[in-house]
């Protein structure tokens, strides 16, 4: 056997070796995180790359060496032999080098495009605690809080078919910890310009309702403006409906054009808490809305969006032993400004409401909020003042516990600690100015995540 | 409102800056080391790309000169901005030196950032350099470059969860340095 054979099985079997072991070597790391996958992976190449190194310094000695044994006997008649057999020689160890290292450029390719299993569910979500003087929610209760576990599924469907889930632990009135499967929506997307989805979503008014969602890392302040909180924390609109929902944009002229058109289950005021009856309700009475808005893309206006919402729920009744019955119809508009240096909101509703059960007849409400906020390096400073005025002899807010009227002021901030977690605080003077004249003082902190 | 509201606030508020600035001013560790996501090459990454004109840009023709490669979203208002501005220091730096680099911003979300999108968004913010490519693809296109070169990031309905990254190829088009949230030194990198 020519001393070439075992030098060149030996390269073609660590060839073989490599190619067998980076896939092993990439699904050994696939428990870990992306980042320490690559380091890893890095690491083993480069191993590898010096393995090859040392192979290829081997396989020229040994072709060397037999060149010059072939070259021996004849010594004095063939001086010039040697070099001239060891030339081709070593150019074959350098093509078949370059092939292997080729071998491992393809093995490196295609384990790094290799697409990931597309059954799999990507787990993301966040989570928020806190301390202050008062709970932001529910404030008889005073000191350190837990808020939300908030998990957020979207597995991947298809090209078309669309689907969310929000499930989210949070703590309730009572402190105790509860599941809430918050939005749970499938939809189909057309285009662009349109997606219908079906299930239970965050009803599109105004634009905190469908901005900030149950996240609280998303959100630069430490909380939503209390008139527009999920109903189960303080809030009396319905933020959630169960239902069906188009949703679409369009580009024109200098932006883009959004649009809502909704339908789903009138709500139910139960336990003094708006409900939005998650398996249809007693009468079968709807609640119908839309929301129209334009956003300005580019030139002096960009970051700006206005637009106005409404909506009508054709009868929302209260669990007392002979019930109410409410249509409630709420309209207005909101404007945000969202650039680079500055984030402003500002919304207002006005209500509408006829009492159905034909006692107290039409009633008329409003809410409104502003927020003026300043980007910095290390995150958001904020000033936010919100009013209601609520009719109380509406049902309607009568019969909910948050739905007094009352006065915020609030000064806040928000600091990023790093992309994944920030930290908030917020002082805040509230004012109740019908159910009761009380005013307190709070001083609140989030520590807030997302994952 | 009470009396001394106004003071007892401000009060409050100066006590908490107070006590973050003393935090925020304690030195930092050690910034870990960032993954380069393994040497990758642009002529191994995805190439079906457009830029904000629409014109097809392979990113394998970015080859010849160094290539510092971001990602990001148009209604990003968190951290997309101040890599942008980064890269902008990096660009004046570079121009110090004389040296020709592209940059290029890859869409996270070609769903809502199409090459119209980032027409006006380098227009607004004056980023109309030639050497600066916006680029749009396919949504898998995206996932994988993401993918290989170790951009996480998620959809949270209209956002897009990211981190802080931007990665650094050599003239040769091989993947060299990266850059993360610890960084403290960008310019380092070159």
């Amino acid at each position: 056997m020519s001393i070439h054979t075992p030098s060149r099985w030996r390269v073609a079997a660590l060839a073989a070796l490599m190619a067998g072991a980076l896939p092993s070597l990439a699904l050994s790391a696939s428990t870990a995180t992306d980042k320490d996958k690559l380091i890893e992976l890095q690491k083993k190449l480069d191993q590898s790359i010096h393995m090859i190194d040392a192979l290829a310094g081997r396989v020229r000695e040994l072709e060397a060496r037999q060149a010059a044994v072939a070259a021996a006997p004849p010594v004095a008649a063939t001086p010039a032999a040697a070099p001239a057999t060891a030339e081709p020689a070593a150019a074959a160890a350098d093509q078949r080098i370059s092939a292997v290292e080729q071998k491992v450029s393809q093995i490196e390719t295609a384990n790094a495009t290799r697409h990931s299993d597309d059954s799999g569910l990507p787990l993301h979500g966040f989570a928020d605690v806190g301390v202050g003087n008062r709970n932001p929610y529910f404030p008889t209760y005073k000191g350190f809080y837990i808020d939300n576990l908030d998990f957020y599924l979207t597995p991947h469907l298809g090209e078309h078919t669309r689907a969310l889930f929000e499930l989210n632990n949070e703590v309730g009135a009572d402190g105790s910890v509860g599941i809430d499967l918050e939005r749970a929506q499938i939809g189909y997307q057309f285009s662009d310009r349109a997606t219908v989805w079906i299930g239970r979503f965050h009803t599109p008014y105004g634009f905190v309702n469908t901005a900030v969602h149950h996240g609280a890392w998303i959100n630069d302040a430490l909380r939503r403006p209390a008139f527009l909180q999920f109903e189960d924390h303080g809030g009396i609109l319905p933020a959630h409906t169960v239902g069906l929902w188009l949703t679409g944009s369009e580009h024109a002229a200098a932006g883009r054009l959004q649009y809502d058109g909704y339908v789903g289950n009138s709500q139910l005021i139960e336990g003094g808490v708006v409900d939005m009856r998650n398996a249809g309700n007693a009468h079968g009475k709807l609640i119908v809305g839309g929301r129209l808005g334009y956003q300005f893309e580019g030139g002096s206006l960009d970051g700006l969006t206005a637009g106005v919402h409404a909506f009508s729920a054709s009868r929302i009744e209260d669990d007392l032993p002979i019930p109410n019955a409410t249509r409630v119809t709420a309209y207005g508009g909101y404007l945000t400004y969202d650039s680079d240096q500055w984030e402003h909101n500002a919304e207002v509703y006005f209500f509408d409401d006829e009492d159905l059960s034909g006692t107290t007849g039409s009633h008329h409400s409003n809410a409104e909020y502003v927020q003026f906020g300043y980007r910095v390096s290390w995150g958001v400073p904020y000033v936010r003042f919100e009013r209601t005025d609520l009719d109380q002899t509406d049902e309607y807010f009568l019969q909910q516990i948050s739905g007094g009227s009352y006065q915020r002021a609030a000064l806040g901030t928000r600091f990023d600690l790093d992309s994944r977690s920030s930290i908030k605080l917020e002082l805040a003077e509230t004012h109740l100015t019908d159910r009761s004249r009380e005013r307190f003082a709070e001083e609140q902190f989030q520590y807030a995540i997302r994952f | 409102m009470e009396p001394g509201w106004v003071c007892r606030i401000f009060r409050d508020w100066a006590v908490c800056c107070a006590g973050l600035l003393a935090v925020g001013g304690q030195p930092a560790a050690a910034a870990p080391q960032v993954p380069t996501a393994g040497g990758a090459r642009l002529d191994q990454l995805p190439q079906q790309w457009r830029d904000d004109r629409g014109d097809r840009l392979p990113l394998a023709s970015l080859v010849g000169h160094r290539v510092i490669l971001t990602m990001a979203y148009a209604t990003c208002h968190k951290f997309c901005p101040a890599t942008i501005s980064n890269l902008g220091r990096l660009q004046q730096a570079l121009d110090a030196r004389g040296e020709q680099v592209d940059f290029v911003i890859v869409g996270y979300d070609p769903d809502s950032d199409g090459p119209a999108t980032w027409h006006r968004y380098r227009a607004h913010r004056h980023l109309n350099r030639s050497n600066w490519h916006f680029l749009t693809g396919t949504p898998d296109a995206t996932a994988q470059l993401a993918r290989q070169l170790g951009f996480e990031f998620w959809k949270y309905d209209d956002h897009v969860m990211h981190d802080v990254r931007v990665v650094v190829f050599d003239a040769h088009g091989v993947l060299a340095n990266a850059i993360g949230s610890g960084t403290r030194d960008w310019s380092a990198v070159l």
